[in-house]
């Protein structure tokens, strides 16, 4: 249990470092890649929905921490996005490729559009980050997500706590 | 009854899971709807707490990751000229012990001969450590007395691997000396012209060319001549390169010498490290 928890922490603390240097090395090419989505996501693929749906919650704030609009936007598109993981979980064979890739992509556009429509209700503001940023981040998410997949089901699988 | 209670713990869990997707929405959607002063603003001061130490470590990790590129490279690079180096240095301890040969058997030549052999160069390496800037043709290098360096003792310099004449110790202390450097007017060497073996007097000339003076009119004298120390100079050894003849004025009238200007060797505005001979005259 706590052994758990504390790998918990860890790919948390992971999770964050590759969002920090995706968002860093992507903006160069003006593309914002959610790493955190998808470790939010390959989590899902593993995790327990008790532990899953905190997981992706205190992910989801943490990227709304850095918000200055509105706060809770994150953490809301981010269960939304680990309820569709979950209900897709019993339906796809998420070890082999091609369903990660997808099944990121599509949550990638669908989180950015999500959170586009939250800002526009809550705050009046239109944000709209472009297709090419939309588009291409969730691209680069989806072309990443096979190697965070793979770390986070080998880190956590080969732990005694199995995929229910 | 087994089954039964399975049925009821299946019950309970998608129950769970179906309240718990619910309740964070909800819990995100009230987050959303409240001002961001206030309660928002003490989550915020909260969430503080646990993720900027995170941040600023994800910060760094990037930071360095960013510079792992240019570490790398610089590292290959240092590979590389390390390679080169340990070749020189072999290169260079085999002329040594070539020169060491030849050392011995001009000694054994001279002896032969009566001749007064020439004494090896002894001295320290010293780095430039101050530039006084009210006297471009002062330097004080970072050993003294101590390293046995002496007042009127020869300062050499290399450019481009050739030792070259840079000045003359005027001053010293135990750690620190004062080095004149040959461009100053007070400064003064017994000189010859490469191949006409004709002595003069090379003095220092402010920021202008270096002259030698008192050189016959007869002398063959030409622009791109080489100049060393002359054997009868009483300070510096004989055969050190001071510089090229640069120009060559012919006598008019009463002269009864030629003037002849020295571009030097070494600029002493570049000298960064210095060799003092310290084992005094070398004659």
């Amino acid at each position: 249990m706590f052994r758990s928890f504390y790998k918990l922490v860890l790919l948390f603390i992971l999770g964050t470092v590759c969002h920090w240097g995706c968002a860093t090395l992507f903006s160069y090419i003006g593309l914002s890649v959610n790493m955190m989505l998808v470790f939010a996501l390959a989590l899902c693929s593993v995790l327990r929905p008790e532990w899953g749906y905190p997981f992706v919650f205190l992910c989801g704030l943490f990227l709304d921490f850095f918000g200055i609009k509105l706060f809770g936007n994150n953490a809301f598109s981010f269960t939304v996005a680990a309820c569709i993981m979950y209900a897709l979980r019993e339906r796809f064979d998420f070890d082999s490729i091609f369903p990660q890739m997808m099944v990121v992509f599509c949550i990638t556009c669908l989180v950015g559009m999500i959170n586009s429509i939250l800002l526009l209700w809550f705050t009046n503001t239109a944000f709209w980050p472009g297709a090419w940023s939309l588009l291409g981040g969730a691209f680069f998410g989806g072309l990443l997500s096979p190697v965070v997949f793979w770390g986070v089901r080998r880190w956590w699988l080969g732990n005694a706590t199995k995929r229910n | 009854m087994q089954r039964k209670t399975h049925k009821k713990s299946s019950a309970g869990s998608s129950r769970l899971y179906t309240w718990l997707p619910v309740s964070f929405l909800i819990g995100s959607f009230l987050l959303m709807l409240l001002p961001l002063e206030g309660f928002v603003s003490s989550v915020k001061v909260v969430l503080a707490y646990i993720f900027i130490p995170q941040v600023r470590a994800s910060h760094e990790t990037v930071k360095y990751m960013e510079n792992v590129h240019q570490t790398v490279q610089e590292l290959l690079k240092t590979h590389r000229e390390n390679r080169e180096l340990k070749q020189q240095i072999e290169m260079a301890n085999l002329l040594n012990t070539q020169a060491r040969q030849i050392m011995l058997e001009n000694e054994r030549l001279n002896t032969l001969l009566g001749m007064t052999a020439q004494k090896r160069w002894n001295g320290v390496w010293t780095h430039v450590a101050y530039r006084e800037p009210t006297q471009w043709n002062v330097v004080i290098v970072d050993k003294g007395s101590l390293d046995g360096i002496r007042p009127r003792s020869a300062v050499l310099s290399l450019e481009q691997d050739q030792v070259g004449l840079v000045g003359i110790v005027l001053e010293t202390t135990e750690k620190t000396s004062k080095v004149l450097l040959l461009r100053d007017k007070d400064f003064a060497a017994a000189v010859q012209v490469g191949h006409t073996q004709e002595t003069g007097l090379l003095q220092g000339n402010g920021s202008a060319a270096l002259q030698i003076k008192y050189l016959s009119l007869q002398a063959d004298v030409h622009e791109g001549d080489e100049v060393y120390t002359a054997s009868s100079s009483s300070i510096f050894p004989a055969g050190i390169r001071v510089g090229k003849v640069s120009n060559v004025r012919q006598g008019k009238g009463f002269q009864t010498a030629l003037t002849v200007e020295v571009d030097p060797w070494i600029r002493p505005a570049a000298v960064k490290e210095l060799f003092v001979i310290t084992n005094g005259g070398e004659k």
